[in-house]
Parts: C-alpha cells; sequence; structure tokens
C-alpha cells in the first residue's frame, strides 16, 4: 500500500470512478470533434501550409531567400532547431526520469507531453535538413557504406554528433511514447463500434489483451525504456550545445554550454507542456486530472530551472569578464550594450526575471498567470537561442566582418509555419490519440483520488 | 538472372554447318537481310521471359532516372588539326601592352585553347615593371561583353558593310570643307603617323581643313601649359618616386589614377619598404581621402581651392617667394611643417606632384620642385611621358564651334565620349546631329556613338596589334591574343582606309601588323619578332637642353566657397570607361569598401552636425542629399568618409551611364531584386549612381574636376552594398599591428610585434610564460618539416590597397558576380578581400589602444576626423589546425599534406558550420544557383554564352548550395608541381605564385614553399615584422602579416610600444622568448 502523507492533495479530484476515467478519457476520440477543433486545425493547417510552401520555395531557389549572410551562416534556422529541441525535452523527463522517481503525479501529463515532445523534435529536424545548401545529399551526414572509395563522416564534428543524438531521442522516445499507448488502444478498440476505427485500433493496440503478463511485460518495458531514455535527456541538449561549445567563437566556445542548455530544455519544455495542457483540459474537460497540483509541480521544475539558466547567464557574464580574453568580454558587452541589446534584455527578462515569481505560491497556483508566464518562458528561450547564435556571429573576431541579422519574410514564415504544422499534429493526436495514460491513471486513483480519501477506508487504514 | 545458357547465332553454329565455318571469320557475314530475318515466325518462340522482362524493365528504368540525375553532357569537339602553340589544357602566355587612353602597362596575356582568360602585369618589360590596376586585369571580361559592336553600324543600329560605311566616310572627307579628328591622348606612334597621313591627304586638297584635336576625359592640359611657361615645352615629365626621401602630393592620386599610376605605384612600393635602403617620407593634402592619401605617413585635410596656400606656404618656407593666398588652418600648417622639414633634409631627393589641372597651381608645384632641385633627380624633362596629351582650349573651342552650329562637315571620334565626359556633354550630344557625317570608332553603342552616323567599332584591345611610346624612350608592342571575335576593324586599319592609304582586310586584316612593323624598324630599327616577344624595347634619347624659367602664378587659382565639391577617379570604375563591368562595379572601394554605386563622400564630423545618418547595415541606408552645382542637380547617397576636408564634399566620376538607351553592356545597369534591369523614368534600364562631369568648372580655360557648391539634404533614404559595414579595428592589437620607423629601427621585436604570451608550469612547477604557439590542443600536423607547405606573407607596410590582388582573384578563380542587392546583403563572394581599417581617437595608432584602463568600446568605434589607415589582405588562411575541417560533418574541407586548407566542392552539403566557425570569415557560400538563378542574368558573366569564354577551365564553377574559399590558387601549385617533375627538378622558389602575388605591384604579397627554408616567404614570415593575426586562437595559420610601419613620429605610440624592463633575477633569460617567474 502506498504511503502518503495525510495533507497531500490528491492528484485526481471529485469522484471519478475506473469507468468515470474511462469515459472521460474515450469520450473525445469516441464523440464528434466539437467545432472549435475544426476551426483550430483549420487554422493550424493553413499556417504549417504556409509553412510548407516557404520550405519548398527555399528548397528550390536557395538558402539564400533567407536573410543570412558571410558573416551569420546561421540564424533562424537554428534557433528554431534549438527552440524546438530544448521544448522537445519535457516529455522524456516526465516520463523517463519521474517515472524512475516515482513521482505519480507525472502520469496525468506524460501522455501528451511526449506525443508534444514527438511533434517537436520533428519540427527540430526539420530545420537542419532544410538549412542545408544541398538538401538532397543529406544523407551523406550518415556513415553509410559509400561508391565515394573509403569516403566516411567527420565523426569529429558535433553536428555529426547532433545527427546520432536526435535520431537516438526521437526513435526512443517514440517508441517509449508508443509502448505506453498500447494499453490504452485496446481500451478504445474495445470500446469501438464504427468497423474501421475498430479495426485501425486494433491494429495500433498489437493484440493487447490485459493479461497479468501483459502487464508484467509492460512495465518491464517501460522501466527498461526509461533507464534507457534518462541519459538522453541530458545527452540531446549536451550535444546540441557542443555545435557552439566546440566552436571557436567567442560567445559559443563556451564549456558551461551542456548543463545550461539542459536546464534551459526543460525550463523551456515545461513551459510549453503548462501552455499545452492550461489549453487542453479546459477544451478536453479534464480538469480533474490536471489541476492546480499539477501545475504547481510543473511551476517549482520551472521555478528552478530558470534559477539554473540564470545562474548561468550571470556566470558567463562574470567568466567573460574574468577569463580576460579580449573577444570573450566583447563578446558579452556586445550582447548586452549592442545593436542586438533588446534581444539579450528580452532574454534576462523573460527567464531570469519571471520564473523567480514563481516563488510566490498564489501565483504558481494561478493557472491565467501560469499560462502567461509559460507563454513569456517560451518567447525568452527562442531570444536566448537566438542571442547566443546571432550575437555571437554578428561580431566576432574581425570587426571587417561585423554584420547585422535581419529575417527574411521566408525566415519567418518558415517558423511560423512549423508552430502550425506542430498543431496540426498535436490537434489530430488530441482528437484520436487517448490524452491521458487511462490505464496508468487508474493504477493511482485508489491512491491519490479525492473519492478514496474521503472514504472511510482511507480513515480506517490510518488508524 | 538466367543468362548465363549458352547461345548460339543461329542452327548453323549449333550444327556446325560448312556454310557457317566459311563465315565464322568474317564480321559482317551476308548472310540473311534483316527484313527476312525478322520475319521468321520462329522468332517469336525465343521470347524473353515475364521474369527477365520484369529485372531489365527495372534495370533501365533505375538507370534512366540515375541517368537523369546527372547535369547534362556538354561535347567538346577537338581540333582536327592541332593549331601551333596551342596544347588543350596548357596555358600559353602572351606578352602585350594595354592602353586605354587612362591606364597603361605592359601587361602578359594568358589564353586557353585560344581564348585569353587572365592578365598581369609584366615584371620583365615594359615601364611599368609589373605595375597594373584592377581595371587593366578586368579588362578581359570587356573582350566577351554581348553588347560590344560586332560590326559597322548606322545610327539606327543597323549593321552596314564595311565597305559602305568606307565609301560614304570617304565621299564626305572628300567633299568636306572642315574635317576634325577627335581623339583621346593617342600615345601610338603608328597611329599617330596614320592621322597625319589622313590629315596631310587631306590638306593637301584644302589647307586647314584637316585638324587632330585631343580630349582627355580627365584633362592634364594645365601640367603641359604650365611646363610650356617654365620649359618652353608643352611636355608632362617622367617622374621617379622610387629616388624620392620626401613625397609630397598635393590632391595627387598618383597611386590610383594620377599619370602613369601603374608605374608610380610599383616604384612607391619600393620605397615603403623599412628593411630596404630608406624609407620615404609621404605627405599628402587633398579633400577626399584618396587611395594615395590613405597611405600617406602624413595627410592634411584642405580644401581644392587652399592647394594653392599649401603649395605657397612651402615655397615660402624653401627659400622661395610668392604670393600667399590664404592662411592654413592649424593642423595643416602642422603637417605642412613637417614636410618642410623634410623637404629641407631631402633636397634633390623629393618630388612634390599636384593633381590639380589648374595651370598656377601647377607653375606653383614646377616652381616648388625647381627650389628642391627635383628636376634632374627625381623628375626627368627629358624623358617626357606622352600621355595626356588633351588640350583643353582646343577641345573647348571645338565643342563651342559645335555647339553653335559653327562645327566641322566630318567628325571622327575615337576613344571619345564628350556626350558622356564634358560639361556641356547633353548639349553637345543634341548639336552632334547638326554636323554632316560623324563617325564614332568606340567599341560599344555609348553615349556619344550611338548619337553619330555611322560606329565604325575598333577591335579590342586583346584583339589587335597596336605599338605605343609611353615615353619617349619607349616603345611598346600589343599583339593580338585572339581571332576578332566580331566584324570590328582595328582603328589603324580604319584610318588608313579612309586616308586612301589601304584596303580593308577583314578579320585576318595584315594592314595593321604591316603598318606598325614599318613604323617599328623605321625608329628602333631592331627585330620586330624580338620586340613582340617581349612587348617592349628601350629607345635612346638625347637631352633636349631644356632649361627653367621662373614663372610666376598670375593667381587664377580656384575659387573658395563655403562648401567645394570635388570629382573624383575611383580604383575600380576611374573615368566610366569600364562601367559595364561586373566585376569592377563589384569591387570595393578601397576607401569607402562600397560597390554598384556613387555617392557623396562627406566627413561624418559634419554629417553628425547637418543629421545625416552615419552608419548603414544591409536594411538601413545612408540619408540622401541634393548637390547642386552650376544650376546642375544630382542626388545621391551621403556616405560618412573620415578624413574628408571639412567644407567639401567629394564624388566619383564614372558613374551615371548609358541611362537613355545606349546599349554600353548588360552590366552598366541596376538590376531588380528579382532580376531584369530596374527601367527609369524614360523607360530605359537606369544607369548606376550619377553622372558628375557635367558639373566640372572651367578655370583659366581648363577644366578641373572641382567646383563650388551647395548641398541640400533630401528626404528618403538609400541602400547602399558595402563588403564592410564597421570601419576600426576596436584597438584589436592581434589583427592589425602597426608601429613608427623609429620604434622599428631602434627596438627590438618584444616592443612593436609583441608575441602572445601564456602561463604554463614548468617541469620544477614554476610559472613560465611561453608563446601561444608552443600551446596545443593537437597533435602538430604532419606538414611541418616534409615534402611542400605553401605559406604566404603579406606585408601591410607595402599593401597600398589598389585592389588588383582582388580582380586578380576574381578572374584567375570564377569568382561569381552576385550584383548589388547580394553585396547588400553581405552575401560578396569575393575570395579575397581587403580589409580597411580607420583609426579611432581611442587608439595611438591602429590596433594599439592609448589606455587600455579607459579605452571605450562604443568611442572605438567610431573612426577619428582625419584617421590612419591601413590596408589588410584577408583571404583563407590555410590553417594547420582549422576550426573549418573539424566542424564539417562530411568532411568536405580537409587538409592537405602540402598544408592547404582544400574543399571538396562534390562532397560540400552546405551546412555552413566551417564559415561560422572560421576566425578570419572567409568562407563564402553559394546562397543562390549564380551560374542560372534569374536574379543573376544581367551581370554574372557565367551567365551569357559569350561572357562564359572568360572563365579559367581549371577552376570549377561552383554550384548553388556549397560552401567555397582561397585555395591558394591551387590549380597553380598543381601545374608548378607537374612542370617540376617532368622537368626532374624540385620546384624553384618564385616558381609559383598565386593569382593575388602575381597581380600585387608592391609585392606586398609573397608566396611559396614554407618548408624550405630559404625561400623568400620562410625569410619573410621569420622576421622581426611577421606575425599571425588572431594568433591566440590557437588555429596555426600558414599566413603571416608583417607590421605596418609608417614614417612618422608618433610619441604616445613610442611609449607605448616598450621593451619589458630587464627583471633583477632572471637577467640571464633575457632576449629568449620564455621568461621565468618565480
Amino acid at each position: 500500500m502506498q504511503k502518503e502523507a495525510a495533507i497531500r492533495e490528491p492528484l485526481i479530484l471529485g469522484h471519478k470512478t475506473y469507468h468515470d476515467i474511462t469515459e472521460d478519457v474515450c469520450r473525445p476520440i469516441e464523440d464528434k470533434a466539437p467545432k472549435t477543433w475544426y476551426v483550430l486545425f483549420g487554422i493550424a493547417l493553413v499556417i504549417g501550409l504556409y509553412g510548407v510552401g516557404c520550405i519548398l520555395y527555399l528548397l528550390g531557389t536557395g538558402v539564400g531567400v533567407w536573410g543570412l549572410n558571410k558573416t551569420i551562416g546561421w540564424a533562424w534556422d537554428i534557433t528554431n532547431f534549438v527552440w524546438w529541441v530544448g521544448i522537445g525535452h519535457a516529455g522524456t523527463l516526465i516520463s523517463a526520469v519521474l517515472l524512475l522517481f516515482r513521482q505519480k503525479w507525472r502520469m496525468a501529463i506524460n501522455r501528451s507531453a511526449e506525443a508534444m515532445t514527438i511533434f517537436a523534435v520533428f519540427m527540430a529536424g526539420l530545420f537542419p535538413l532544410i538549412h542545408m545548401g544541398r538538401l538532397w545529399l543529406a544523407y551523406w551526414v550518415l556513415p553509410l557504406p559509400n561508391q565515394f572509395g573509403s569516403l566516411w563522416v567527420n565523426f569529429n564534428s558535433p553536428l555529426l554528433w547532433d545527427v546520432f543524438a536526435i535520431s537516438t531521442y526521437l526513435s526512443v522516445s517514440l517508441v517509449f511514447w508508443y509502448i505506453g499507448l498500447i494499453p490504452d488502444f485496446a481500451t478504445i478498440r474495445d470500446r469501438a463500434k464504427k468497423p474501421l476505427a475498430k479495426k485501425m485500433y486494433s491494429i495500433m493496440a498489437f493484440g493487447w489483451s490485459g493479461r497479468a503478463k501483459h502487464w508484467n511485460r509492460f512495465e518491464l518495458v517501460s522501466l527498461v525504456l526509461a533507464g534507457l531514455a534518462t541519459p538522453l535527456v541530458f545527452s540531446v541538449h549536451s550535444i546540441v550545445s557542443f555545435d557552439f561549445a566546440t566552436s571557436v567563437i567567442p560567445g559559443w566556445h563556451t564549456t558551461i554550454f551542456p548543463p545550461y542548455f539542459v536546464a534551459g530544455a526543460v525550463f523551456s519544455g515545461f513551459a510549453m507542456v503548462q501552455t499545452l495542457l492550461l489549453i487542453m483540459r479546459k477544451a478536453m474537460g479534464l480538469e480533474a486530472y490536471i489541476h492546480t497540483k499539477h501545475v504547481e509541480y510543473m511551476n517549482i521544475v520551472i521555478m528552478v530551472t530558470g534559477s539554473i539558466v540564470g545562474t548561468a547567464y550571470i556566470t558567463e557574464l562574470f567568466i567573460s569578464w574574468y577569463s580576460g580574453v579580449e573577444y570573450e568580454a566583447y563578446a558579452f558587452i556586445n550582447r548586452a550594450t549592442g545593436p542586438y541589446w533588446w534581444a539579450y534584455w528580452s532574454m534576462m527578462t523573460c527567464n531570469v526575471i519571471s520564473p523567480q515569481l514563481m516563488w510566490i505560491r498564489k501565483l504558481r497556483r494561478s493557472l491565467l498567470f501560469t499560462f502567461f508566464i509559460s507563454i513569456v518562458v517560451n518567447i525568452g528561450m527562442w531570444f536566448e537561442r537566438y542571442v547566443i547564435i546571432v550575437t555571437s556571429l554578428h561580431r566576432d573576431y574581425l570587426p571587417s566582418s561585423w554584420s547585422m541579422h535581419y529575417p527574411s519574410h521566408i525566415d519567418i514564415g518558415v517558423y511560423v509555419g512549423t508552430i502550425g504544422l506542430f498543431f496540426v499534429f498535436f490537434l489530430l493526436f488530441a482528437r484520436f490519440f487517448p490524452v491521458l495514460a487511462l490505464n496508468e491513471v487508474k493504477t493511482i486513483l485508489k491512491g491519490s483520488g479525492q473519492s478514496y480519501k474521503e472514504s472511510p477506508d482511507y480513515h480506517n487504514d490510518h488508524h | 538472372m538466367e543468362l548465363n545458357r549458352k547461345y548460339w547465332k543461329g542452327l548453323e553454329e549449333l550444327k556446325q554447318t560448312p556454310e557457317f565455318i566459311k563465315h565464322k571469320e568474317q564480321e559482317f557475314p551476308h548472310l540473311e537481310s534483316v527484313e527476312n530475318f525478322l520475319s521468321d515466325e520462329k522468332l517469336n518462340e525465343s521470347s524473353t521471359g515475364r521474369r527477365d522482362f520484369l529485372k531489365f524493365l527495372g534495370f533501365s528504368v533505375a538507370a534512366a532516372t540515375l541517368a537523369a540525375c546527372e547535369a547534362p553532357v556538354t561535347k567538346a569537339v577537338p581540333y582536327v588539326v592541332k593549331p601551333e602553340n596551342v596544347t588543350p589544357g596548357m596555358p600559353t602566355w602572351y606578352a602585350s601592352t594595354y592602353y586605354d587612353g587612362n591606364s597603361y602597362a605592359s601587361i602578359l596575356v594568358k589564353t586557353r585553347e585560344g581564348r585569353p582568360i587572365f592578365i598581369k602585369g609584366n615584371k620583365d618589360y615594359g615601364v611599368t615593371k609589373g605595375g597594373v590596376n584592377p581595371q587593366i586585369i578586368a579588362s578581359v571580361l570587356g573582350l566577351y561583353d554581348s553588347e560590344r559592336l560586332s560590326s559597322a553600324v548606322t545610327k539606327d543600329g543597323k549593321s552596314i558593310a564595311w565597305f559602305k560605311a568606307d565609301d560614304a566616310i570617304k565621299a564626305s572627307l572628300k567633299s568636306a570643307k572642315k574635317v576634325v579628328f577627335l581623339s583621346n591622348s593617342i600615345i601610338s606612334p603608328s597611329l599617330s603617323k596614320a592621322v597625319d597621313s589622313l590629315g596631310a591627304s587631306l590638306n593637301a586638297s584644302a589647307a586647314g581643313k584637316f585638324e587632330h584635336v585631343t580630349y582627355d576625359a580627365v584633362s592634364y592640359s594645365a601640367m603641359r601649359e604650365a611646363n610650356l611657361e617654365n620649359f618652353g615645352e608643352a611636355l608632362i615629365p617622367n617622374y621617379d618616386f622610387s629616388k624620392a626621401k620626401t613625397i609630397v602630393s598635393v590632391g595627387a592620386d598618383f597611386l590610383n589614377a594620377w599619370l602613369l599610376s601603374t608605374e608610380f605605384a610599383v616604384q612607391y612600393g619600393k620605397t615603403r619598404n623599412p628593411d630596404g635602403e630608406g624609407m620615404s617620407k609621404h605627405f599628402q593634402f587633398e579633400s577626399v581621402m584618396s587611395m594615395t592619401g590613405s597611405n600617406a605617413d602624413y595627410r592634411g585635410m584642405i580644401k581644392p581651392s587652399e592647394q594653392a596656400s599649401v603649395l605657397a606656404y612651402l615655397i615660402n618656407k624653401l627659400g622661395g617667394s610668392v604670393a600667399v593666398p590664404g592662411k592654413l588652418s592649424t593642423p595643416v600648417q602642422a603637417v605642412a611643417d613637417k614636410a618642410v622639414a623634410e623637404l629641407k633634409k631631402t633636397k634633390g631627393s623629393s618630388v612634390v606632384v599636384c593633381g590639380s589641372n589648374n595651370k598656377d597651381l601647377q607653375l606653383l608645384t614646377n616652381y616648388l620642385n625647381n627650389l628642391l632641385g627635383n628636376y634632374g633627380t627625381t623628375i626627368d624633362i627629358n624623358n617626357p611621358i606622352n600621355l595626356y596629351k588633351g588640350n583643353d582650349a582646343a577641345a573647348n573651342k571645338l565643342f563651342a564651334d559645335i555647339l553653335s552650329g559653327k562645327g566641322p562637315d566630318v567628325l571622327i571620334m575615337h576613344g571619345v565620349n564628350p556626350v558622356y565626359t564634358h560639361v556641356n556633354g547633353e548639349e553637345i550630344g543634341k548639336a552632334l546631329g547638326k554636323i554632316k557625317l560623324t563617325v564614332s570608332t568606340n567599341a560599344y553603342a555609348d553615349e556619344t556613338a550611338s548619337k553619330c552616323i555611322y560606329i565604325c567599332p575598333d577591335h579590342h584591345g586583346l584583339e589587335t596589334w597596336m605599338d605605343y611610346q609611353p615615353k619617349s624612350n619607349h616603345y611598346a608592342i600589343a599583339q593580338p591574343t585572339i581571332r576578332p571575335l566580331g566584324e570590328t576593324a582595328s582603328i589603324l586599319e580604319s584610318v588608313l582606309v579612309w586616308a586612301g592609304l589601304a584596303e580593308r582586310g577583314g578579320k585576318d586584316s595584315t594592314v595593321g601588323y604591316d603598318y606598325i612593323k614599318s613604323t617599328f624598324e623605321g625608329m628602333t630599327g631592331g627585330d620586330f619578332a624580338y620586340a613582340t616577344h617581349n612587348s617592349a624595347v628601350d629607345m635612346s634619347i638625347v637631352s633636349k637642353g631644356l632649361t627653367f624659367t621662373v614663372v610666376k602664378p598670375k593667381g587664377n587659382f580656384p575659387k573658395s566657397s563655403d562648401l567645394e565639391v570635388v570629382f573624383y577617379q575611383k580604383s575600380a570604375i576611374g573615368t566610366g570607361l569600364h562601367a559595364n563591368n561586373p566585376w569592377l562595379q563589384e569591387m570595393p572601394d578601397p576607401m569607402t569598401k562600397a560597390t554598384w554605386d556613387n555617392y557623396i563622400t562627406m566627413n561624418p564630423v559634419e554629417m553628425t552636425k547637418a543629421g545625416y545618418a552615419t552608419t548603414y547595415d544591409q536594411e538601413n541606408g545612408l540619408s540622401l542629399a541634393k548637390v547642386s552645382v552650376n544650376g546642375k542637380e544630382v542626388t545621391l547617397p551621403v556616405y560618412p568618409l573620415p578624413g574628408q576636408a571639412l567644407g567639401t564634399v567629394g564624388i566619383a566620376i564614372g558613374y551615371g551611364r548609358g541611362g537613355n538607351g545606349e546599349k554600353i553592356g548588360k552590366g552598366a545597369y541596376q538590376t531588380k531584386e528579382y532580376g531584369g534591369h530596374v527601367l527609369n523614368e524614360n523607360g530605359h534600364p537606369a544607369s548606376i549612381g550619377a553622372n558628375v562631369f557635367p558639373m566640372a568648372s572651367v578655370v583659366g580655360g581648363n577644366v578641373l574636376l572641382s567646383n563650388e557648391g551647395k548641398i541640400e539634404k533630401v528626404a528618403g533614404t538609400y541602400a547602399i552594398a558595402a563588403t564592410q559595414i564597421h570601419h576600426t579595428v576596436m584597438g584589436r592589437n592581434s589583427v592589425v599591428r602597426e608601429t613608427t620607423l623609429d620604434i622599428y629601427n631602434a627596438k627590438s621585436k618584444e616592443s612593436y610585434n609583441k608575441p602572445h604570451l601564456l602561463q604554463k608550469l614548468d617541469e620544477n612547477g614554476h610559472h613560465v610564460e611561453v608563446p601561444v604557439s608552443e600551446f596545443d590542443l593537437w597533435d602538430a600536423h604532419p606538414v611541418e618539416k616534409i615534402g611542400h607547405r605553401w605559406g604566404m606573407t603579406v606585408d601591410l607596410s607595402s599593401c597600398i590597397g589598389c585592389g588588383a590582388c582582388l580582380i586578380a582573384c576574381q578572374s584567375e578563380n570564377n569568382v561569381p558576380v552576385v550584383g548589388k542587392d547580394e553585396v547588400r546583403r553581405g552575401r560578396e563572394m569575393h575570395w579575397l578581400r581587403i580589409d580597411r581599417y580607420f583609426a579611432s581617437d581611442e587608439e595611438a595608432t591602429i590596433g594599439t589602444r592609448k589606455n587600455k584602463e579607459t579605452f571605450g568600446y562604443l568611442d572605438a568605434e567610431i573612426a577619428a576626423e582625419n584617421p590612419k589607415v591601413v590596408h589588410m589582405p584577408m583571404m583563407c588562411h590555410h590553417c594547420n589546425h582549422a576550426p573549418c575541417e573539424t566542424v564539417c560533418p562530411v568532411a568536405a574541407t580537409t587538409h592537405s599534406n602540402e598544408g592547404l586548407n582544400q574543399m571538396a566542392y562534390n562532397r560540400c552539403i552546405g551546412t555552413r558550420y566551417c564559415a561560422n566557425n572560421c576566425p578570419y570569415k572567409v568562407r563564402r557560400f553559394n546562397w543562390f544557383n549564380y551560374p542560372s538563378y534569374k536574379k543573376f542574368t544581367e551581370i554574372n558573366p557565367a551567365q551569357d554564352d559569350l561572357g562564359r569564354m572568360v572563365l579559367n577551365p581549371d577552376v570549377t564553377v561552383r554550384t548553388r548550395g556549397v560552401m567555397e574559399k582561397c585555395s591558394f590558387c591551387v590549380q597553380r601549385i598543381q601545374a608548378t608541381k607537374l612542370n617540376a617533375k617532368k622537368e626532374a627538378r624540385p620546384v624553384i622558389d618564385g616558381e609559383f605564385a598565386t593569382a593575388c602575388s602575381d597581380a600585387c605591384p608592391t609585392n606586398a604579397i609573397i608566396v611559396g614553399d614554407w618548408n624550405d627554408f630559404n625561400s623568400s616567404v620562410h625569410k619573410s614570415s621569420s622576421d622581426n615584422r611577421a606575425y599571425q593575426a588572431l594568433e591566440e586562437v590557437g588555429v596555426k595559420p600558414n599566413v603571416w602579416f608583417k607590421v605596418k610601419v609608417r614614417n612618422e613620429e608618433n610619441d604616445l605610440l613610442a611609449k607605448l610600444q616598450v621593451e619589458k624592463k630587464k627583471e633583477a633575477h632572471g637577467g640571464e633569460h633575457h632576449g629568449k622568448e620564455t621568461k621565468a617567474h618565480h
């Protein structure tokens, strides 16, 4: 029996039964979609298709349609890449790390967080591909046997490590997510009345029968995958940070980057989870499962990681002065006072100051405030990557090559388009997939459900 | 596949019939007709199996798909009979001579498969000693301009047979009352003779019927007039800057545009070597910061009207006496006083030049030179320069006659474009219609030629025989390097035909050749073949015994006004003759780094006061202003050029060409963002920049390129395409190092070229300071002592910033032209660029901070009012620990075992990571498909069938999406090595040169094998001035820079550049690079 402090708030509110949970989760899938879903899906699709159009124009014409130049070889492309990878970080942290730490509250959010991760990594993966001058040769980054003699990839290049890191992360996340979905698909399959839906869900359920043996294997695989995925949480963004940290560019060449990037990724990932879940709980009537307590927990994660990020920023500043390196010092002075001061101070405000407000209990329990801060953090984290990439490149060693970056409308179109595409995927997920791990949530109903706590059994147990 | 079964040719083979055995050995046995064979019913039985069919189908579809992915194969057809001297794949070099009315040089032309593709200076023969300017190198592209006229044409642009045009011209010549031959300065003895004989034939019928008028776009008439008064002969003497210890230039841009600048740059380079026999001291007084002024040791900012004051001040201080018109400002006087002191010390070995076309100023200059005893030492009156024979009085009289309708009946124009270059150009253009017969020999239907009744286009300089006499003692020959591309005719032949002395010979005409040969033999008596091989012969001269008569000026100096407008020549565009050359349009100006435009230069100090924008970038343009002079107005952006004299603005001539529908080349017009020409209000392609020739003033009968005017701010901004938007080096000593000659001579390397030291623990645990080069993250690259290791040194003292290297690199390496819009976006493709840094007030000199504690970054961004300048050529450093190499995911950029950092274009997937990680920012990315994308159709020679012929076949034309950069001209390295290998010998030092080092007029760039310890590059890289830019980054470059030495006094710098004090207990280590600290 699970022991729990008496003052702990229940994780499931209201007098939910096992059947209620099934009903609550399956209803959106089985019912007709509401009008708002179609409206949202329509908007997301239009934006997504505009992004696809921009990408096709880019691929047809050349990378020159972006606002890059001889000095600034990466700007919005890699900013967006790192931003999306960062967002894609929370899912695995929630599903793997919190699983290992037996944090039961994760069960309400892990499914959608994982879905978010996967879609975010899709979006992230798009950018390194389309930013290439010759996309059609992208497969050359894979160590494939080839007809060019003994020509091999360059194992020294952090970009190559990225290829491995991102693809590993994506595949593990995808498998983890799917394994969790299997029992839930089986539930939907069993309830499905339409033949096509029944057929589809039964294929996706992989013949799950709910036998004890299945559950045993399910638990085991989850645990193994959690063990596998946990190091990935730290490796992916560390490796992404190596793109910068191993370079010689002042502002990039910083040993603090790996931990700082990981913390930042968790920070932005949780913010995005907040943004999505606060809408979803309302839209899909899941207030009983995702409530203030969950939000508060996540806000605490945001506060902690935000503080780590803030410390990292200040450490960077200090070291740039303390190192006595001319270029390093100038890079940071320039960030704060140069032409891109507004980006730097946006970043500082959004990422350092705003999470500190979460120390106030009232604020971190306010859903409206949380939603606002989650957007602010996402903006701040986009600026962080922009500041790192563009302000470091635009004024590096030789003042003769100093330059400015202005985005073209294709830059903006591609970025906004990926947000549209992301929501296309997410809305499809919300429509056809169980957004809550319904079978897992049932396991905590007894221990942490409101109705159980109010039942006589609960009080008897404690006497 | 089931194909391993045995097949027979037929039953006959299976059965081995006697008939088969009989025919077995024959390849084509006449057995059965095809029709019979195909009609055989049995064939159907031997059909291919279904599975085999699918296999073949699959294979052929796959093969077709793969084949479709490949670029289409362009067939190359070999010669049936190999021409003499043409070996496919091997270049042939021809010695020749370049002259276009302004620039002159002895050149070497590289041809491949009969196509000239590269021009460089001839270092062995000719007066210019290898000196060339960007315009000369780029002229090879002009050969392949598809808008160059390819036949004689009439006014309406229709081709006309040569004989018809000739008959009409000859008839008019006969019946005319007055014939004028208007030309630029003809320095060809043969052409002069031919024109004279044309004149003689006409004058024979009626005396005074023929007149030859010489008119130069930029006139030096005043110099000749002054010398006429001083020496009795209207000549321009020969200058020798290499003998000058003190050089004083008053507004003469003698390294860039003034007189025989190609030769002067070479001479000047020799005197700027701090390790040589003595470094000259160079004083420059000027209005616009010129390339020459940027190299001066001392520079005074004066208005054009103050030139007289400066010269008079110098004269009076040096013992002469003239009336002083006006006073000098304090800073200018300080410079002038220093100049006086130097001139006193170096009497007889100094030179004073004045760039003004004002007779009184030239009289003052001559007076000063005579006072200093420079005639006979640095200035040779006996060997005059023949360039710029233009006579303002004669030319202006002619134009006045034309305008008033009293002009000649026949006007033949050669090499002139007065409609564009003359003050009254527009009116002259209209008045040309009044003349019965106008003929132009220009190669394009330009502003003047398009208004002529006949255009009889001259050959391009690379297509024709010609001879030149740039100086009295020198005879040079230009030989054709290609058969004329179009039906053009040499001017020499045309003149002879019109004089009735020759018949047209068509493309393979020998008229010009025969005529020149006879001229040559008459003048020198030498061997023509031998002279042609060298392109030049020297002749003896006799002293004319001219003596100097002091003539005091009458005070007809340029007028003073609140705002004086100065018209100057840019290094790339000059007088606008090559305005259609996209290489030159895209060449960053040495001072402003702006391309594809002219603009108003103004001192940023004045601009701030007047509220003009002083910064610009790709999106933020410069403020517009309207300059009105003579009632003529131009609206142009105002460029913040430090060093511009207060109260003056500068505007470059040579722009604003061809805006009235003339066809002067596709590259001569503004292009739109997505390709095509911008059209002006008249529906014609809009010209680049504005023409300011009409704003010139006439003082004392001479056309002066300055005038009084007004400037007025106009609403709006204008995007400027500059390759550099930041102007100072921010006190970064490891980028630019500079010292003075005194410090360099007196102190050790440590004071002015301090190695970057880092601390480490030695084996005893003591802290020691060692040079950064001893720290290494990586294993040493295995090129250090084995085989070749190609290296380069760039001497910042010698580099004058002319840009010849840049154009040579572009020409050699097929560097794409990207146009104004792309340059503005910071995407020019130049493999070699010249960084130009101005000093700020925070710096004692460029790269050295006045005070490390109070150094302010924001102030350091602002250039001083009259700053020092350094030009720093920047190209790939071929780092032995190249940061670009480690980051490429596909190993597309790797290190060769000869120390080169090489790009495998085919392997590049275009992540641009290498470019980001390059500390020198020299990598260039192909943002678009320059050889085919529509945006570049008008400007990129590679998109034009004819223009493509200029491409160097040894260098790949890069496709979209790949990175490119300087390769150290690896194709030349390979060719050199192959040559050496064929001759079974090692590569000799100096045998290999990159395009840039080949082109450099001052030998600032030295390349060679660094592993050869006796090579000049190795020696140069190990002397005291050598340093590596950004050494502390640890990338171990194979390029060394050499500290710039300025011949100036700089007390502040002397205090800062000190040697370390001897330490009490570290005495025995003193002088070594490592020092112990306990």
